[in-house]
């Protein structure tokens, strides 16, 4: 279930070092109904490390939210100070529309946090017995909703055995039914299947869409991109404290999509014909030479916006239709940036006629993992952004590349001659 | 809501002391002394230990009450020894991991994403903490009492001020050990740093009373060497008096008539003239050690009286008669009145001294013991307060 929702202009920049970053354009939800909806969260602890550097996040209510990113990012940070665990340094904004900072909110809320710790001496049921205790659920409640979230977890069997003699997966399953002991209208959940088998997983994700089925908001922070993609309506990468993108996958992967196509035969003598066939047929208007090609090698890589910087970086001829889409020719292979297969039926068509045999044909969307890999590329070095907070005399290469827009404009003049 | 969460607090924290083998150990260490308590008796030859008596002219039931006996085993042994010294250092030992453990990473982002404040669990985690010293000493008290009660005939309430008392000694430490487990965030270090500011306390306390028997000796030197110049000037007197009624000369070494009076008396009875010395030298040492009292007392100001909190178990238990009348059928001989504690001998501590050294402990003012102590202890429960309430966990 995807949002489409308006591009927002975030002209927000109020951390100083939130100024190296170019403005960007996030699909939101509707601002009406937010389940979290906070502004310019920062977070600067001793040593001057600025582990967020103004955040805005929307997440709608009645969806499931992901939050990504590399380590030192600022997620459980940013989770953390949705849960008042962590003071801020500035934030503005609302979760269940009351103040971010209002301990009241937290009884509408569950959360599991990252690497959590029950005492050991606890059992399965007093370890719901106590927290639901804390959040302020009646004793009578409590147990009715014990044995339930028990069973839902799949640890009923388990509920009179000590914390102690738990896995770590099925420590997580209690914990994930202690978040939800309060019938919590948010969740957070930090890292939900960590240490979680297979099973556990899918489990986890069903129950996720449970909660989803029933109008709660599910905010799950995690570094398993296939387990988000999967669950998840809209997600944000957060890089070096700042979101880097937000929207749904939909949103985010749309004008990224391309074609790959494989011939048979000698990659040498592949890449050689098509060098020389492609532009004659009228389809392809630009190529560069292969010495073109050589020192083009030497300087960092363009940004294209609408594909991938993995696939930007890759040592292809790199060219542009007539059309205006990019086409790269990489050996045996070629890509043509559409998602539109009447773009693609010429070349076909030339290639077949050029006496080639077609190996694979194929249509790809970029996935969480591509896009996650694109936003911690540092745009001077091509290279992922190492993990860590920043700190207010870092170089200016571990700033966080510019993200790509979450609605490429790979048709723009722009950025249609940059091939 | 409140009452939801303190009371899933109050049945967390009997989980977790159910839980730890060093709670049912305190509590059967407690139930041994209490036997042991139990086995000490007095009769008419003397006190008595299981079946054994021995026998003592000055100490038995005929001179010393079993009610008495009791009390003064309670106050002498059960409280300074057993619930200042053993118990407490069990009781930190059970407690000081509360705070470390509540704000370990994984364990407190659980507790305080919870609808409660961090400055009420943290008050309620540490009100549970003085939970646990108070049940070690109710229990020990009403096993005492019922000892009492059996075998000294007597229904003893006053026995169950230990528990406040006792509850408020202890908690002096657990605010020191509470903020070292807030700052350090390990248990074993909040606890030696605690236990070795307990014994700076305590050094500090054995100073205090080392200089103010120090005190209370040239007092009492002062006092006497008042009285035997008083006695050696009346003598002197009556020695000058009897020999101008006899017609003869006072004269000095060299044959010269003495017509000052105080320079007869020295003619007369040249003892004056050490006494007077002695008295001189007594009142400079008493003053220096008075300036020294005061700064003691000045240093104690500022930490809590752990011992002078115990020791007004002793005044609400047994009476300033009560405790003379141990005192003498203690030390079971004669004061010659006229004698100098220092004269006494290293051995021989004088009876005087102890006595107005009880005195003057005794008669310490109750608001300064518990005010300053509890003044101490609210500054140790603010800034760990302030400390819990900011951090970033």
């Amino acid at each position: 279930m995807c949002h489409g929702r308006p591009g927002r202009a975030n002209q927000k920049q109020p951390s100083p070092l939130a100024a190296s970053v170019p403005p960007r354009s996030y699909p939101e939800p509707p601002m009406t109904n937010l389940a979290i909806d906070i502004s310019n969260a920062s977070k600067t602890y001793k040593g001057k490390i600025h582990a967020l550097r103004g955040v805005d996040l929307h997440v709608g209510r009645g969806e499931v939210f992901g939050l990504l990113g590399p380590n030192g990012a600022g997620k459980s940070t940013l989770v953390k100070i949705l849960m008042t665990v962590i003071r801020p340094s500035t934030v503005s904004g609302t979760v269940l529309g009351k103040p971010v900072t209002d301990k009241s909110t937290l009884a509408r809320v569950g959360y599991l946090p990252e690497h959590h710790r029950f005492p050991d001496y606890l059992k399965g049921w007093q370890v719901l017995d106590f927290y639901g205790g804390m959040a302020g659920i009646p004793r009578k409640t409590r147990k009715q909703r014990i044995g339930q979230l028990l069973e839902l977890v799949g640890m009923q069997d388990w509920s009179t055995k000590r914390i102690k003699q738990y896995s770590k997966g099925m420590r997580q399953r209690v914990g994930l039914a202690q978040a939800l002991m309060n019938d919590p209208d948010l969740v957070l959940l930090d890292e939900p299947t960590d240490g979680v088998d297979p099973k556990g997983r899918r489990d986890i994700r069903g129950i996720c869409q449970q909660l989803k089925d029933e109008g709660r908001t599910v905010f799950i922070n995690s570094h398993l991109l296939s387990e988000l993609e999967m669950v998840c309506d809209r997600v944000a990468i957060m890089v070096q404290g700042l979101v880097a993108q937000q929207g749904t996958i939909d949103e985010l992967t749309e004008g990224q999509e391309h074609y790959h196509i494989e011939l048979a035969g000698d990659p040498e003598r592949l890449e050689a014909a098509m060098r020389t066939a492609l532009p004659n047929t009228g389809i392809v208007k630009q190529l560069p030479t292969p010495s073109e090609q050589a020192q083009s090698a030497h300087q960092p890589p363009p940004q294209h916006a609408g594909r991938p910087a993995n696939l930007a970086r890759v040592s292809a001829a790199r060219g542009e239709l007539t059309t205006g889409e990019w086409i790269e020719i990489n050996r045996e292979s070629l890509r043509i940036g559409t998602a539109d297969p009447e773009a693609v039926r010429p070349i076909v068509k030339a290639l077949v006629d050029g006496g080639h045999t077609i190996k694979t044909l194929s249509r790809h969307r970029p996935s969480l993992e591509d896009l996650f890999m694109a936003a911690i590329e540092n745009p001077d070095t091509g290279e992922s952004i190492g993990p860590g907070a920043i700190r207010e005399n870092s170089s200016i290469r571990n700033k966080p590349k510019s993200p790509p827009p979450s609605r490429p404009e790979g048709r723009d003049e722009d950025n249609g001659g940059e091939l | 809501m409140i009452i939801t969460q303190t009371k899933a607090m109050l049945i967390d924290a009997y989980r977790e002391l159910n839980a730890r083998k060093l709670f049912w150990i305190t509590m059967g260490l407690n139930l041994l002394v209490v036997a042991l308590f139990a086995s000490l008796g007095i009769n008419e030859k003397g006190p008595s230990f299981w079946h054994w008596t021995f026998d003592n002219p000055f100490f038995n039931s005929e001179r010393v009450s079993p009610e008495l006996f009791y009390k003064f085993q309670f106050v002498t042994w059960g409280t300074p020894f057993w619930l200042s010294w053993i118990a407490t250092i069990l009781a930190l030992v059970s407690t000081a991991g509360i705070i470390p453990d509540l704000v370990a990473g994984g364990s407190i982002e659980t507790m305080i994403s919870k609808p409660i404040s961090r400055t009420r669990l943290f008050l309620t985690k540490y009100i549970f903490g003085l939970g646990f010293a108070t049940l070690q000493v109710a229990v020990f008290s009403t096993g005492c009492f019922l000892v009492m009660w059996i075998r000294g005939g007597t229904t003893e309430f006053g026995l169950f001020m230990a528990i406040p008392l006792v509850v408020l000694f202890f908690s002096y430490l657990f605010s020191v050990c509470v903020l070292l487990g807030l700052i350090t965030r390990s248990t074993v270090a909040s606890l030696l740093v605690t236990i070795l500011l307990w014994f700076v306390v305590f050094a500090v306390n054995a100073t205090d009373v080392l200089v103010l028997q120090q005190k209370v000796q040239f007092d009492v030197e002062v006092e006497t060497l008042e009285a035997r110049l008083a006695n050696q000037n009346k003598r002197a007197d009556e020695q000058v008096e009897r020999i101008l009624e006899s017609g003869e000369p006072i004269e000095d070494n060299e044959g010269n008539p003495i017509t000052d009076p105080e320079d007869r008396r020295k003619a007369a009875f040249p003892m004056i003239t050490r006494t007077r010395a002695d008295l001189q030298r007594a009142e400079e040492a008493q003053q220096t050690w008075s300036t020294w009292t005061d700064r003691v007392v000045l240093i104690k100001t500022i930490l809590p009286k752990t011992g002078e909190t115990i020791g007004l178990l002793d005044r609400y238990l047994v009476t300033g008669d009560e405790l003379a009348v141990l005192m003498a059928r203690q030390n079971g001989f004669k004061i010659d009145e006229d004698q100098l504690p220092s004269e006494r001998g290293p051995g021989a501590p004088d009876p005087r001294v102890q006595s107005r050294l009880q005195e003057e402990m005794r008669n310490r003012n109750v608001t300064w013991i518990l005010g300053t102590s509890l003044a101490f202890e609210a500054v140790m429960l603010i800034l760990s307060g302030i400390i819990f309430v900011r951090r970033d966990f």
